[in-house]
């Protein structure tokens, strides 16, 4: 079961930052500066985990995982920016 | 199966971080995420940098290698992709044992047949094809009692004699008239449509199977027979039906795919050209990615060459073929 995760950080460091973000644009969709939307299942959330924990330093900098369980999805409200993260799905290009 | 498929001819797919880019001239685009894709293909005259193709196999992504028409000239696989632990055993099962499976498979693929026609009979107020219908239940029932192999393709044969035509009688597009298959190459646009359809799902059944650790080349119902992969043709043979077919026949009776427009003929036969490849893997893709039961219909792939590792496996246990009702 896939699921949606919010992920928000304060990185002080560009390079850090960088990388976090770069990192966060495999898993989900970035919805505002520091805030990406993941759906994700319990395995690639936890693959997602292990490799941020390698590129932070837990001292200085601060990541957060809101896990959204499904019947709240319906009550999450939007003002502006890009709609809700869609689940990931095949592509034709 | 979270799947790219990349189908704009001349574009270069390159990696960008966590994410794969289609580049074409100065412009690129984000078309897949590499932590969640599962398998890549790429249609025609694409180009991939190695550095792409790296990227892929280090996040186990499996790359096809295929032709405009979906034909797979061959793949590029992650190291420790599938673990051939069941090649013996699938060498080892006896005749009985592969007659009994060919069997089952046929028995799902004439039932499913029937089924898909029955709906669209009911849909469109088809009258007086029941001959049609029994016909296919008998043959259905009758293939159990099959003794040798070239018994049960006997019956199948006489059962795709019989299908072909009658789902001819279901189209209600313009421009499009079907009285039976024809292949390489196909003829006309239904069977165009059918052929690059049928490939798409061989190419996907053919990395599952791999997965599972099956050999590809090992079937019952078709034989290695000049490096064909029998397997993936024998598992594929219970999906045609409902997932392929029933797909063309929207497709073309919802006008979404038009004959004077989504086409190409070359080589002596009729192909999708580019537009109608987009507008058919759209809609496999929206139909594969619905709800099926428990998951996706993806999950009902993976569930059949799962039960046809473990019946090669485990002599005693009984597989169950893919069935609509």
């Amino acid at each position: 079961m896939e699921r949606l995760i919010v992920v928000s950080y304060d990185i002080p460091s560009n390079r850090r930052r960088r990388k976090v973000a770069e990192l966060l644009e495999g898993y989900g969709q970035r919805v505002q500066y520091s805030v990406f939307e993941c759906r994700l299942s319990e395995g690639k959330l936890a693959e997602l985990q292990k490799r941020l924990q390698k590129r932070i330093k837990m001292a200085e900098d601060s990541v957060r995982f809101y896990p959204i369980p499904p019947y709240a999805l319906g009550q999450i409200i939007i003002w502006g920016g890009r709609p809700l993260a869609e689940p990931p799905g095949s592509t034709v290009a | 199966m979270r799947t790219l498929y990349v189908v704009e001819q001349g574009a270069v797919l390159v990696v960008s971080a966590e994410q794969l880019h289609l580049r074409r001239g100065e412009q690129r685009r984000c078309v897949g995420q590499l932590p969640l894709l599962e398998a890549v293909m790429l249609l025609g005259m694409v180009q991939m940098t190695t550095q792409a193709v790296r990227a892929c196999l280090r996040h186990n992504i499996p790359l096809a290698y295929l032709s405009r028409s979906g034909w797979c000239y061959g793949r590029t696989l992650p190291v420790g992709w599938g673990s051939g632990v069941c090649y013996v055993a699938q060498r080892q099962t006896a005749l009985a044992w592969q007659v009994q499976m060919a069997a089952v498979m046929v028995r799902a693929k004439i039932r499913n047949s029937r089924t898909v026609l029955l709906r669209h009979y009911r849909r469109y107020g088809i009258i007086g094809a029941e001959r049609v219908i029994d016909s296919l239940q008998w043959l259905a029932e009758r293939v159990g009692r099959c003794q040798t192999l070239d018994q049960v393709r006997g019956m199948e044969g006489a059962a795709a004699a019989i299908y072909f035509p009658a789902l001819g009688e279901c189209l209600r597009g313009e421009g499009f008239v079907f009285v039976g298959r024809s292949r390489r190459p196909p003829a006309n646009p239904v069977n165009a449509l059918l052929s690059f359809g049928y490939q798409v799902l061989w190419n996907h059944v053919l990395l599952l199977v791999e997965l599972q650790g099956l050999d590809p080349r090992v079937g019952t119902l078709h034989t290695d027979h000049h490096g064909h992969l029998g397997l993936v043709s024998d598992l594929i043979e219970e999906f045609r039906a409902s997932l392929v077919d029933s797909l063309v026949l929207s497709l073309i009776n919802t006008k979404e795919v038009r004959a004077e427009r989504d086409f190409e003929y070359r080589n002596g036969g009729c192909f999708l050209n580019d537009g109608g490849k987009r507008i058919f893997l759209q809609a496999w893709i929206r139909r594969m990615e619905t709800k099926a039961g428990q998951g996706l219909r993806w999950e009902l792939l993976v569930q059949q060459v799962k039960q046809y590792r473990r019946a090669v496996l485990d002599m005693d246990y009984v597989y169950t073929p893919y069935q609509i009702d």
